[in-house]
């Protein structure tokens, strides 16, 4: 409107605004922070203002002097520290670590202060650029210049090496600037501890550790040795502890165990007098749990104290079961069985840490030693029957029950499985018969025990064999009811055996007494005329009788005997003197059995009912027997035992032997036509293993008899062999 | 601290009286922190001679921001009076170290149907961007033909990435510092295209992920990506000579880990989309239509070189017309994998049982509003807390609950469809194919009562 006239106004020219960056405003800036940086590493920070020197920091970070600044930073705290370096080095003696704690410190101190100021930079040039923040930059340069420098490396380190090597040997160090020092390296990076002190301290201790074992491992005992070695490992782990870094442990745990453990492994538990096998025959426990959990930490180390402790077992079982002396004895031969894993199973719970593979160790030696003897399944059988028999002190049926699940175990080891079910089933039969089972109930969890092991098919006659001995009384009952003229003969109490369920021996019946003959006649009329279809044979070897005598001095007693026993004493209601043909003649007794018989009752000290002409242990066809008229006892009852060898004799073992291999082969041809029924065609060999592994929970059957059973099956038809390949056999349905 | 913890700052002229508490809060990794703490106090507390001595900090620093920054400090939620620009609050919240304390009170927790626009930012570039990715700490970043521009939180764009130029398939962020690029490999090359970690603050390149076979290292072609939460980093590959499958490398050092060859039968090295099911312990890989005839899902086990589960709808759709699986995205409880078809019906794949078909659920007539003449963009699928997030046309939808009701539509009147999405940081940032156009969208934080 109005300037629309003004043809000159006052010209506006632009503003020259020229940016002109001080030229010396670094220096200056950078003079305010040197100073700054002095005044914090010469402990007089208190004139400083944060707030100007954060200022100035900020601004020459935004004036994109970032890479000067950082420069120059670099360079001054290489000179202060140069400066502290010089101090450290003239520091005497024990001196020396304390003056570098004290510059550490400082440096620490002074390295915040000036990250403080440097914050700014820290947040932006340095992320962008890829630069080391300010308080690394810091430690890097402590780690550079003083720690690594040539004249404190070594010293450092040898001095911490010095100390440590101190403390090892009983001396008192302070604890307390080694841990600074550590946690310095550590702070300095994890490479610097390895590198500058770890590795060296853990070659200095391979060495230390290695002269001492040296020195040791010849004058101590291996007990003594090992508590050594544990007071080692656990000082060593306190001294981690206290001023280390805790991955240190395990590298030192490491270093000594190989020098005083793994390198010694062999001698020490083979030393002679102090080793494992005296640990483990003296039950250190102490000793042994020690050296347990020191061999735990060696490579390979439990697996040497296992076979050393095998070998032993086996050694000793071996020398237990072939001891000639030990075989006397059956009941005391199977309880040092007992003993014996008793208390290697204390060993192993109490030192062992119940470890697993200890006790298939264990499990194993036992299998491995026990059948070294052929006459173990019969002793553990008669050790059974022994505990079961009446009139054992354990009353108690518990003390019984643990001793009866002990047995089992060893009953587990055995690999002639069968052969002990032979022998448990003729001294339970002899058990029942002579009625000296001890408790039923033991007798039945007996039972069970073998069940679970066995299976049904094993105590299923034995099972039959306690309901015959019920239905007996049932029976023996039944005939007394159904006749009342009975009371003139004398009593009897018949078993009623069936024929299967029990081990017969073929018997030759005796003669009997014409009064027990007449009753036992009723008897047999009576039971076949409510059983129909059966048939009775009468077992005399098996029976007893109890029989009231008066002898000559006019004394009486009831004496209790066998029932051949009773045939024999039977005669001399008739005659005075007897000669043994005649004996024999009038009873029909087998040779073996009378002499036993006649034995017994001429011949047991205090129980000699019959004297015997001439007095001598052994007896001829012509020796004579009369009643002895002046026979004493104690007792109203007198029971005259047979001697009865409990151990089979020769004959009888190989006889028995003879039984359980003739039982085998129908097994072994089952086991055959069961895996020929499945496989159809396979090769000799395989069959052999097949058979053997199908088997082998009962017993291990020899190669020899499957061979035998493959020829017999295909005698049979039951196989044939391959027409091209001799070797093959191929089942005929 | 003398004074009954009381302090005050003469912040540019103006005094702010304040408290010890109130300013421990900033931390002592931050300016403030440093000017409170006894190292650079050493004569004031010496010399505490009373309880009426209140120390005073001088700070040559704009107040007006100073207040809002006091005020973040003593409530933790941040008001910005409107005549205060952002940028100057961030200069000066960078200058006292409190930008991260800005970032946390800028913005709420990540509720998808509390959303709210916060920002439209232009693209320079030119052409179509090929997919956005989601930061953890709230910035971005958009692929661009042969280059992935760069933003960070406060969207302020940073140095652009890019591999050579080559055409950029996809990129991830392994965490907030490093960017992962997966290009194509250009004919005629050697030892180009492939993959390779980039720092996203300063752009530069740190190492490459290259492919070895027969321990011969080949170019190759990187397609979708993903990684699990360990050390792996996965990638679809193509090689030259028909090397097809997944690739896997040690996220820190770039090293070939293991290769997946693709078994007949399952598409591996076209992917289109790769995710890490981490209960599964399994890599799920979806090559889709248009890319491939056949849609093949599988759930890859490395650790037996097998594919454990998987579905392709090979036989089953014969005409055009026929509903194409067209994204997939395995849910969060790894139960199931949504997929979305070209009407943008949702569907769902049993990832517990065998070979079952899509159960489609049927929502295309009530949605179907597209615009005729608008050039269409493929849906894509998203989940994030429960919510899942399929975007359709120029409109992100939100469905909650188990039933995946639809509770929330995204919607911005211009910019076109949306041809990619991501969330991450508690914030959705929706990349559209017109005017080359990304927004924001952020959860307001939480209302006073």
């Amino acid at each position: 409107m109005m300037n629309g006239q003004k043809k000159r106004g006052p010209r506006i020219e632009p503003f020259r605004h020229r940016v002109e960056t001080d030229p010396k405003f670094f220096d200056k800036s950078w003079k305010k922070l040197h100073d700054a940086i002095r005044e914090i590493y010469n402990h007089n920070a208190s004139g400083l203002s944060f707030e100007e020197l954060y200022r100035t920091a900020y601004n020459m970070v935004l004036h994109k002097l970032g890479p000067k600044l950082y420069e120059k930073l670099t360079e001054n705290m290489k000179e202060h520290l140069e400066e502290m370096r010089t101090c450290v080095e003239a520091a005497q003696g024990g001196l020396f670590l304390e003056e570098l704690e004290r510059k550490w410190n400082d440096h620490n101190k002074a390295l915040t202060m000036i990250r403080d100021i440097l914050m700014y930079m820290d947040r932006t040039y340095i992320p962008t650029n890829k630069k080391t923040p300010v308080f690394d930059l810091g430690l890097e340069l402590w780690r550079d210049t003083i720690v690594r420098s040539p004249m404190i490396h070594g010293r450092l380190l040898d001095t911490l090496l010095e100390l440590i090597h101190r403390e090892r040997t009983g001396e008192v160090i302070n604890r307390c600037l080694m841990r600074t020092t550590t946690k310095m390296l550590m702070t300095l990076g994890s490479s610097v501890y390895q590198d500058d002190f770890e590795r060296p301290f853990l070659e200095v201790s391979a060495s230390f550790y290695s002269g001492e074992s040296q020195q040791f491992i010849d004058c101590y005992s291996c007990g003594d040795y090992l508590k050594l070695a544990e007071r080692r490992l656990s000082e060593e782990s306190e001294r981690v502890s206290q001023y280390m870094d805790v991955k240190t442990n395990e590298k030192i745990t490491a270093v000594v165990v190989k020098e005083m453990l793994s390198n010694h492994m062999q001698r020490l538990i083979l030393m002679e007098n102090s080793g494992l096998v005296n640990m483990l025959v003296e039950d250190r426990y102490e000793d042994l749990t020690r050296m347990y959990t020191l061999f735990n930490y060696v490579p390979d180390g439990l697996t040497t104290i296992r076979s050393v402790m095998m070998s032993h077992i086996k050694d000793t079982g071996k020398s237990l079961v072939t001891d000639p002396e030990r075989l006397k004895d059956p009941v005391d031969f199977v309880q040092r069985l007992l003993n014996e894993k008793d208390k290697f199973d204390n060993i192993i719970n109490v030192s062992f840490n119940s470890d697993k593979s200890f006790l298939n160790a264990l499990n194993s030696s036992f299998e491995h030693f026990i059948n070294l003897n052929n006459r173990s399944p019969e002793f553990i059988s008669l050790f059974v029957d022994d505990k079961l028999r009446k009139g054992v002190k354990e009353a108690n049926e518990d003390v019984l029950e643990t001793v009866l699940d002990k047995v089992m175990m060893l009953f587990r080891y055995l690999q002639e499985k069968d052969l002990f079910e032979k022998y448990y089933k003729q001294h339970l039969a002899k058990r029942l018969i002579s009625g000296k089972a001890a408790s039923d109930d033991s007798e039945r969890s007996m039972l069970v025990k073998l069940k679970t092991e066995c299976g049904y098919q094993f105590t299923s006659k034995l099972e039959g064999m306690f309901n015959d001995l019920k239905t007996s009384q049932d029976t023996t009952q039944g005939f007394y009811a159904s006749a009342s003229d009975l009371a003139d003969y004398p009593t009897i109490s018949v078993q009623i055996l069936t024929t299967g369920s029990w081990p017969t021996q073929p018997c030759s019946t005796c003669n009997l007494p014409p009064e027990i003959l007449a009753v036992s006649e009723r008897f047999r009329s009576y039971y076949l005329g409510t059983h129909n279809g059966r048939r009775l044979t009468w077992q005399t070897n098996m029976g007893n009788a109890d029989i009231k005598t008066t002898f000559g001095n006019g004394s009486k007693h009831e004496l209790n005997v066998s029932t051949y026993q009773m045939c024999i004493l039977m005669l001399f209601n008739s005659s005075d003197v007897l000669t043994y043909r005649e004996i024999e003649q009038a009873t029909a007794i087998p040779a073996v059995d009378l002499k036993r018989c006649l034995q017994s009752l001429a011949l047991m000290k205090g129980k000699q009912v019959l004297r015997k002409e001439p007095m001598s242990r052994d007896i001829a066809d012509d020796d004579s027997f009369s009643v002895n008229d002046k026979f004493t006892s104690k007792l109203f009852k007198v029971k005259i035992g047979t001697v009865s060898a409990q151990k089979e004799t020769d004959p009888e073992k190989l006889e028995t032997r003879q039984r359980v291999e003739e039982d085998r082969k129908p097994q072994i041809e089952a086991a055959i036509v069961r895996i020929m029924k499945s496989r159809r065609v396979l090769d000799h060999n395989s069959i052999m293993t097949e058979v053997t592994k199908q088997l082998q929970p009962r017993f291990l059957p020899n190669p020899v008899v499957i061979k035998k059973r493959i020829e017999s099956l295909i005698e049979r038809e039951f196989l044939e062999r391959d027409k091209t390949d001799r070797k093959m056999y191929r089942y005929l349905a | 601290m003398a004074g009954g913890g009381r302090v005050r700052f003469n912040v540019g002229g103006q005094v702010f009286e304040t408290t010890t508490t109130t300013l421990a809060n900033a931390g002592r990794d931050s300016m403030l922190g440093a000017l409170l703490d006894s190292s650079w106090n050493v004569s004031s507390s010496s010399s505490g001679d009373g309880a009426a001595a209140v120390a005073e900090y001088f700070i040559d620093r704009n107040p007006a921001c100073f207040a809002v920054l006091l005020d973040l400090l003593r409530t933790g939620s941040l008001h910005v009076p409107p005549h205060l620009p952002e940028k100057l609050l961030h200069r000066e919240a960078l200058y006292y170290g409190l930008l991260d304390h800005v970032r946390a009170a800028r913005w709420g927790a990540f509720d998808g149907d509390r959303l709210r626009l916060a920002a439209s930012v232009p693209g320079r570039a030119p052409g179509d961007g090929t997919a956005i990715r989601a930061a953890p700490d709230g910035g971005c970043c958009v692929a661009h033909g042969g280059a992935v521009r760069v933003y960070n939180w406060m969207l302020d764009e940073r140095r652009p990435v890019s591999l050579d130029h080559s055409q950029v398939n996809d990129a991830a962020y392994l965490d907030a510092a490093t960017l992962l690029v997966a290009a194509r490999e250009r004919l005629g090359k050697r030892d180009d295209g492939g993959m390779a970690a980039f720092s996203a603050v300063s752009g530069e390149l740190r190492h490459r992920f290259r492919v070895a076979h027969g321990r011969q290292a080949k170019s190759f072609t990187a397609g979708a990506l993903a990684f699990d939460q360990d050390a792996s980093v996965f990638a679809s590959c193509k090689g030259r000579l028909n090397e097809y499958g997944i690739g896997v490398w040690d996220r820190a050092t770039g090293e070939q880990a293991d290769f997946f060859y693709e078994p007949p039968g399952c598409a591996l090295g076209d992917a289109d989309k790769l995710q890490w099911l981490e209960g599964t312990n399994a890599l799920m890989v979806a090559t889709l239509f248009p890319k491939a005839d056949n849609c093949f899902i599988g759930l890859l086990d490395f650790r037996g070189k097998n594919v454990v589960w998987s579905w392709s709808d090979a036989g089953a759709a014969a005409s055009h017309d026929d509903k194409r699986v067209l994204h997939a995205i395995a849910m969060e409880d790894e139960r199931s994998v949504c997929v979305i078809n070209q009407y943008d019906d949702l569907g769902f794949l049993d990832l517990r049982n065998g070979a079952g078909g899509v159960r489609w659920s049927s929502r295309s007539k009530l949605m179907n509003r597209k615009v005729p003449g608008e050039e269409s963009c493929y849906p894509k699928l998203a989940t994030h807390g429960g919510q899942l997030f399929s975007s359709m046309n120029d409109s992100i939808s939100v469905f909650s609950g188990p039933e995946y009701v639809l509770t929330s539509t995204l919607r911005r009147s211009h910019g076109g469809a949306i041809c990619d999405f991501s969330i991450g940081g508690d914030r959705l940032f929706a990349l559209h194919n017109e005017e080359n156009v990304f927004d924001v969208w952020e959860t307001p934080p939480p209302p006073i009562i």
